[in-house]
């Protein structure tokens, strides 16, 4: 066999037993990511693969193209209203909580392993950021559904905090190589430009990106080509221009989703599969330049950093960056624990090594196997104590199918399988409308039935034109309600417009506070909470109420669940 | 409290006509009233309709348990209605309910009251027991079924 098509055979190979794994990695709760690693260091030259691999500048490049894919698709997926709900928090966490993290893992490194103190603070800058690729990948990995405020400050925060890692470390970089560069205004400016035309190049040529694409209105799959190649540019742009591209690329993304209504399925569909190349080919890559047999020499150490940062640095940081915002305890407790680490440490340790800094191996060292450390212990843990802290909601049922409507401006085809029991369970096609979203038609085997009076029976599939931030409106509505879920929202149910001192004179229960019996349901969850999500829970008088269902920015039904014995 | 201490036989109704659920719960007010000393029909009426307008007590699975507190009740009181066609009742899951558990209690000692109402909804959210329930082919079999039930003993331990 010629050299050619042996290196294509081991590629692809190589990517095939990744893949492979990676997806049945979701079964066993491993976070894929992880598993691509692996897969790489055992095809590597201490692995049964033996393959010599120590290009780092093709794994750079090869990288940085990865990542401003995978933000891409994450701020695609993002829809607008969530990351509105999500964007403060996040920019907090995103900003301070980085800065925090990283100084704190900072001066514990330089402590523990006695190292200059700028080493330090780089290194502490370079694990910074949590990971847009592990974190997306395990909200949508894990099974469980996170409450929108936890799981768009998650989403939100890791898309957008990269740049401020970045600039921790180039910063520091530039102290360390150039004895004479000062930490005042200059790094602020360098700060406010990595932030500032990031946001700015992101917006701008993301609507025009959108828009040109909407003009075009080409096939999917040559669609999610065109916004690719697209985002790539505006990534690549604007890095040129000093602003951060991670940051551009990500909002041109969440600009191209949410532009006349979001994106279609079919588009995120061959989006996905973009995603999942960019992936597994990065840790795949990443996997293979790493010597794991090198790694042994600052283990103990990589991992008591590790271990610092998981359970001291981050917590403080969140807890910290989340006190002016309405988290209760469980909910920062589960955001302090999804502080994944992923592929951009790995990058961002590359950086000193291109610049030619002396501790170089062991900066890279140590963030592998903090990143190592994270992707197992938190990634493989999240699941389990998003059910345990209860942050996460009961899953709703997958639409059939949704399809952008042509020419319908915002809204979409959405279809659902009308499960036995579910609220749409003999009703008549007519009041399965809610809020924008309009039933057309149920679908039973061969039969189609339009007609408004028709009524929908267990096993119909029904469509209805709707946008698509009624779809959890319209899954709840074909949803079997199960014990479980009555256990959770609680027995008795009241509208969001009912007023405090109505809740409380039916069931003579007492507060404190006289000016609350006038406020409504919703208005009290404002009062406490902020913005409510469905999930949110508050106590009064002995009660438990806890939202069940909201129309748009509004409450819509409470569960109440009663004192038991 | 069991609900063996809040059923009476002359309060369990076989085989009632349920029409809607506005003429439904009038009738219960009506069938309480000629009951219980004390109560009149149009007090227990419009408490009862005071509680739906705030959300519907339909618990799903075609099971309603209207409840509301009135000054001037004695003790808690409850009403078992078996209806012969089911009726809508904006429940949770948009079921139509065929049981109805009337429950009235005093504005006194709250606390126990709510812990009262807890325990029917965990009750009736019992497979076993609404089919023991539904299996009755007339009032004194309803009123034995609901008052000595294996699921109540084994909420209670």
């Amino acid at each position: 066999m010629d050299a050619l098509n042996l290196t294509l055979l081991i590629g692809a190979s190589l990517l095939f037993v990744g893949l492979l794994l990676g997806s049945l990695s979701l079964r066993f709760g491993v976070p894929s990511l992880l598993v691509f690693l692996l897969v790489g260091m055992a095809a590597g030259e201490d692995g049964i693969g033996g393959i010599q691999f120590d290009d780092f500048e093709l794994a750079y490049l090869v990288s940085n193209i990865a990542l401003a894919i995978i933000l891409l698709d994450g701020g695609l997926r993002t829809r607008l209203s969530t990351f509105r709900v999500g964007l403060k928090p996040a920019l907090t966490l995103a900003t301070l909580g980085v800065a925090l993290s990283a100084g704190l893992v900072g001066a514990f490194a330089t402590w523990l392993m006695d190292l200059d103190w700028r080493i330090g603070l780089l290194l502490g800058g370079i694990i910074g950021s949590t990971d847009a690729a592990a974190v997306f990948n395990l909200i949508k990995g894990t099974g469980v559904t996170l409450n929108e405020r936890v799981a768009s400050t998650l989403e939100v925060e890791s898309g957008l905090n990269d740049p401020m890692a970045i600039f921790i470390t180039v910063l520091l970089i530039e102290v360390i190589t150039t004895p004479a560069f000062g930490l005042g205004r200059e790094s602020l400016l360098a700060l406010v430009q990595q932030f500032g035309v990031g946001a700015l190049l992101g917006a701008g040529l993301g609507t025009l990106l959108a828009e040109l694409l909407l003009r075009v209105r080409s096939k999917e799959g040559l669609h999610a080509l065109l916004l690719c190649a697209g985002g790539a540019c505006v990534f690549a742009v604007t890095n040129t221009l000093g602003g951060s591209g991670f940051l551009a690329v990500y909002l041109a993304g969440l600009i191209a989703g949410n532009r006349r209504g979001g994106a279609g399925d079919d588009l995120l569909q061959s989006m996905d599969s973009m995603a999942w190349l960019a992936q597994s080919g990065m840790f795949l890559l990443l996997g293979l330049l790493v010597t794991p047999s090198t790694l042994g020499v600052h283990g103990q150490e990589a991992i008591i950093i590790a271990l610092f940062l998981m359970f001291i640095a981050r917590p403080l940081a969140v807890w910290l960056c989340l006190l002016p915002f309405h988290f209760d305890w469980r909910e920062k407790l589960f955001v302090s624990w999804t502080g994944l680490r992923g592929a951009v440490p790995i990058v961002l340790a590359m950086f000193p090594l291109l610049a030619g800094i002396s501790e170089t191996r062991l900066l890279f060292d140590v963030t592998l196997i903090v990143v190592l450390a994270s992707l197992l212990l938190q990634g493989s843990t999240m699941g389990l104590l998003a059910r345990t802290l209860r942050v996460s909601l009961p899953l709703l049922p997958k639409p059939l199918q949704v399809s952008a409507w042509q020419g319908g401006g915002h809204l979409h085809l959405v279809q659902f399988v009308v499960e036995p029991g579910a609220r749409a369970d003999g009703k008549t096609l007519a009041s399965l409308a809610v809020g924008e979203a309009r039933p057309l038609l149920i679908l039973r085997g061969e039969e189609q039935l339009q007609d408004s009076a028709s009524l929908v029976n267990a096993g119909d599939h029904v469509a209805w034109l709707a946008p698509l931030d009624e779809e959890p409106s319209l899954a709840a509505l074909c949803q079997t309600v199960t014990p479980s879920i009555k256990r959770f929202y609680g027995d008795f149910t009241m509208r969001g417009d009912v007023h405090v001192a109505d809740l409380a004179s039916a069931y003579g229960i007492q507060f404190d506070d006289n000016g609350i019996g006038r406020l409504t349901l919703d208005a009290l969850f404002r009062r406490r909470i902020g913005q409510p999500v469905v999930g949110d829970a508050l106590r009064i008088g002995g009660l438990r109420l806890r939202v069940r269902s909201m129309d748009g920015e509004r409450v819509d039904q409470v569960g109440i669940r009663l004192p038991r014995d | 409290m069991r609900v063996r201490e809040l059923l009476a036989p002359e309060r369990t109704h076989f085989n009632v006509q349920g029409v809607s659920k506005k003429r439904l719960l009038d009738q219960a007010a009506q069938l309480v009233a000629n009951s219980c000393s004390g109560l009149t029909e149009q007090q227990v009426f419009d408490a009862l309709v005071a509680r739906e307008r705030l959300g519907s007590t339909g618990i799903g699975e075609g099971i309603a348990i209207p409840h509301c507190r009135l000054a001037t009740c004695q003790g808690p009181v409850a009403l078992l209605l078996q209806l012969e066609q089911p009726i809508d009742f904006e429940s949770i899951d948009n079921k139509p309910v065929d049981l109805v558990f009337v429950l009235l209690v005093p504005e006194n000692n709250p606390e126990q009251h709510l812990k009262t109402l807890s325990h029917l909804a965990a009750l009736f959210n019992e497979a076993g027991y609404r089919e023991q329930l539904r299996s009755a082919r007339s009032a004194e079999e309803l009123f034995k079924r609901a008052t000595s039930s294996e699921e109540e003993l084994q909420l209670a331990s």
